[in-house]
């Protein structure tokens, strides 16, 4: 299952990549890592679009959660905003 | 091998899961909390892969395979045929694309008007001598795995055959499509079943080369015949003669 592997691959690296230059900048804020953590994760999982249907549908179901718990994060910026205001 | 993307997933999840906590509200480290995060979404994403692998393991896989190719290849050695397969699309059988054997090679086949009847052996040109026989080959099953089936471009053939021996079957790690006025090439990387100098072979041609020209043949909409099969440094090149 070569191109399983080189999807995890590819995911673990990405993820370390940006925990790693986050942490470089100086960024502490969770939501910020998690927001771009899952923004990645979505475009690398768009990018294997030759994934068999079955991976597809699976790995759809995980990109609606995170993109939930996405919009949630977003939405509460929003609101904490608009309170302030 | 649905076990260990299963085992993997789970080791990133509990550690993640137990990770993320003691960062957050013992160390109070953000960074290292995203790590907790990052192995979590990952070791959901294994599991997710783990429960998408097929049924059936490769090695019986492999057995079905073998079976069938050494039944065509013992039809084909006891008729004697030598000549190259021509693998024809759907719209040419009844709604499945197969390969088709003639008893004599032709170079410039006339082919039939109507639709070639779904039998072993067939009439195809207009001559009385036109008999093939017309079997079942990878490649005619792998177009129902197709989506959408691909139009007469090489890109959009690129696509469907990457989706296939990449995607699918995950025998191939790239495929790369030129298309000329009458001639396909296809260099495949990475292919896991290349050709071999066999009697089935030399007739049908390699599974991957098989796979490539049923779906040429379907983009095309026309006969498609396997003109040469070569394979060095770790990859293939297939060439496919689009005939008339």
């Amino acid at each position: 299952m070569r191109i399983y592997n080189k999807y995890i691959v590819s995911l673990a690296l990405a993820s370390s990549l940006i925990n790693i230059l986050l942490a470089f900048f100086g960024q502490n804020d969770l939501e910020i890592y998690f927001i771009i953590n899952i923004l990645t994760y979505l475009i690398i999982t768009l990018l294997y679009i030759y994934f068999n249907p079955r991976a597809r549908r699976a790995l759809n179901t995980i990109g609606v959660v995170l993109f939930a718990g996405f919009m949630v994060i977003i939405a509460f910026e929003v609101m904490e905003i608009l309170s302030g205001i | 091998m649905s076990n260990s993307y299963r085992i993997l997933g789970l080791g990133l999840c509990l550690a993640g899961t137990i990770f993320a906590p003691i960062s957050y509200f013992i160390i109070s480290s953000v960074p290292l909390t995203a790590v907790g995060i990052s192995a979590i979404m990952i070791g959901f994403t294994c599991i997710a892969l783990a429960n998408t692998r097929p049924y059936i393991s490769p090695e019986a896989c492999q057995l079905i395979l073998k079976t069938g190719m050494e039944n065509t290849a013992a039809l084909l050695e006891e008729l004697g045929l030598r000549s190259k397969a021509v693998y024809l699309p759907s719209t040419m059988r009844d709604g499945h694309p197969q390969a088709l054997i003639p008893l004599v090679e032709d170079e410039d086949i006339q082919w039939v008007r109507e639709k070639i009847p779904g039998r072993l052996i067939v009439r195809y040109g207009v001559n009385p001598d036109d008999m093939a026989i017309v079997v079942t080959t990878p490649g005619s099953i792998n177009i129902d795995m197709l989506e959408t089936k691909p139009g007469p471009t090489s890109g959009e053939i690129e696509a469907a055959a990457t989706y296939i021996l990449e995607g699918v079957l995950d025998i191939a790690n790239s495929v790369t499509v030129s298309l000329a006025d009458v001639q396909v090439d296809v260099e495949v990387s990475g292919a896991k079943l290349h050709y071999e100098d066999i009697w089935y072979y030399r007739c049908l041609g390699s599974p991957i080369a098989s796979i490539v020209a049923a779906i040429s043949s379907e983009a095309l909409q026309k006969p498609v015949r396997i003109k040469e099969e070569s394979y060095s440094k770790g990859k293939s090149r297939i060439v496919l003669e689009v005939l008339s």
